[in-house]
């Protein structure tokens, strides 16, 4: 039954999103246009800048497409929530029989689906193009990505509870994704930070999962290293997702008590 | 053997900050509400504006849940048993927004059967029926944005029959509907009330109430102040024990509608 309904919210979006024409193709546009502006930014650096060993344009693209993989997945949670407070279908998805978490965490993997088709373009046609020689470990970035993807599960209930209780679960997105943005390793190396803003970046997990696909992809045979950023992951998604998945269910509850669902 | 019921049930909305105890405004949407409806009983919840008609069918659809008291549905604790009141439970909602609106009728049906349990093989079958039963299947093709407001209410309806629930909750169902398909909707209720289904109804509209309703319940400013058996009453005697009943003997000679 489940996959009926997760193949349901899957359907319902991409009618959705195919019917959204203009939306659509700029989704399908704006990857493109980012590639060049990453081939002409690593280009006006200069080619004797290779962070962690690799070319700067490569190490640009890993980390934006990556970023922007798990913070659109957070956001989706957010987004279903905002978008069913807006359209009004909260209080009647809550009369239906599928649990509010589970309908939650489908209409976020379908969103997790696009953006990993879209990832893995962005980033396969930017690695074929600009380091088609590279030996990547798949199941290594496969272990990245899953865990990575935890965490943004747990980030993403975290925020769509408060938007539930407090209708400001944006804000939160936002900070976090300032952070990861300056401190995760997204532009630059985090080497290149002062060492207490390196302490916070340690802190952050979407550093963790940035570090581990760059060594999963460039330097898939350094297995302590990419052993040390999957044992963090893993640590960080088995703390917060048991706590994501309370906060939400408790807020939904406290939601239910005040009257307070459809608010936003 | 009763459906639903509500046993001295209260509900108090109260606006505070997210971690405070300090309570800024408080509401009381009901206060200490006793209320049944037996299997096959049709029952119309009056009131004016902000009586808790609204309020009622959110409790016992778990939208809402009480501060005080029960809701029962079929023995099943609206607070304790959420999932199994939900399976029982179809509510058809007065907001028009409450679809996707780039999906065509027939999709937002198929989604939401999906949501409810319905087995795919049953899905079609399903659906067609519940267009059939609101008169929506010439518009089942149609994005539900290109609705009108009518077309809306009706899919709404048709939305909660998809479960086959033994309890249906209609919130101000015929409110935008011409003669003719509230004339269809009243039918379609006396039917489901017929093969079984307890419906609750939040309305505004005496015809209504006197057409389709066993039982009116008049509610005032959150408290249940009486309840009614309608056989036998016209409309307009309903309209003037109504106004009787909140003091407001003024109106009866001029006004069609509960007052706001």
């Amino acid at each position: 039954m489940i996959f009926a309904k997760a193949a349901a919210v899957l359907k319902k979006d991409i009618l959705t999103s195919v019917r959204y024409r203009s939306g659509f193709f700029l989704k399908l546009v704006s990857p493109a246009l980012q590639l060049a502006t990453f081939y002409y930014l690593a280009r006006a650096v200069g080619p004797q800048f290779r962070p962690d060993g690799m070319p700067y344009v490569v190490f640009l693209i890993v980390g934006t497409g990556f970023y922007t993989f798990l913070v659109a997945g957070i956001h989706s949670f957010l987004q279903t929530i905002q978008d069913s407070q807006q359209t009004g279908t909260l209080e009647v998805l809550m009369t239906t029989s599928t649990p509010t978490t589970t309908l939650l965490l489908l209409s976020a993997l379908s969103s997790f689906a696009g953006n990993l088709l879209q990832f893995v373009v962005y980033v396969g046609s930017g690695i074929l193009l600009f380091a088609p020689a590279v030996n990547i470990s798949v199941s290594a970035a496969a272990a990245v990505l899953v865990l990575s993807l935890l965490v943004a599960i747990a980030f993403g209930l975290f925020a769509a509870g408060l938007q539930v209780s407090i209708h400001k679960g944006s804000a939160v997105l936002w900070l976090l994704g300032s952070c990861a943005w300056l401190m995760a390793g997204t532009l630059f190396p985090v080497a290149a930070l002062p060492r207490p803003v390196r302490f916070l970046s340690a802190l952050l997990p979407f550093t963790h999962s940035l570090a581990g696909l760059r060594i999963a992809i460039f330097q898939a045979d350094n297995s302590a290293a990419l052993f040390r950023e999957l044992e963090s992951l893993f640590l960080f998604s088995s703390v917060l997702l048991p706590l994501a998945i309370f906060f939400f269910s408790w807020t939904v509850r406290r939601a239910r008590q005040r009257g307070s669902l459809s608010f936003y | 053997m009763n459906t639903v019921a509500l046993e001295s049930v209260s509900k108090i909305f109260q606006q505070r900050a997210f971690f405070s105890r300090t309570v800024r405004e408080e509401t009381h949407a009901l206060k200490d509400v006793s209320l049944e409806l037996a299997q096959s009983e049709v029952v119309g919840l009056l009131g004016p504006n902000g009586s808790g008609k609204s309020t009622t069918l959110k409790l016992v659809s778990t939208v809402l849940l009480p501060d005080r008291g029960r809701v029962t549905i079929e023995k099943f604790d609206t607070r304790l048993h959420g999932p199994a009141v939900r399976k029982r439970v179809g509510f058809a909602l007065a907001s028009e927004r409450s679809f996707f609106p780039r999906l065509t009728a027939r999709e937002n049906l198929e989604f939401f059967a999906a949501l409810d349990d319905v087995h795919r093989s049953d899905c079609h079958d399903r659906v067609e029926s519940a267009l059939n039963h609101v008169g929506l299947c010439d518009a089942a093709e149609k994005q539900v944005m290109k609705l009108s407001s009518g077309m809306h209410q009706r899919l709404g309806i048709a939305r909660a029959l998809l479960k086959k629930p033994s309890v249906l909750l209609l919130d101000e169902p015929s409110r935008s509907l011409d003669l003719a398909a509230a004339a269809q909707l009243w039918d379609l209720i006396r039917d489901l009330a017929t093969i079984g289904m307890s419906i609750l109804i939040a309305t505004h509209n005496f015809a209504e109430a006197a057409e389709v309703c066993d039982r009116v319940a008049v509610l005032q400013k959150g408290s249940l102040i009486a309840t009614s058996r309608t056989r036998h009453l016209s409309d307009r005697q309903l309209r003037e024990f109504y106004l009787t009943l909140i003091g407001e003997q003024d109106l009866i000679a001029w006004n069609e509608e509960v007052p706001a």
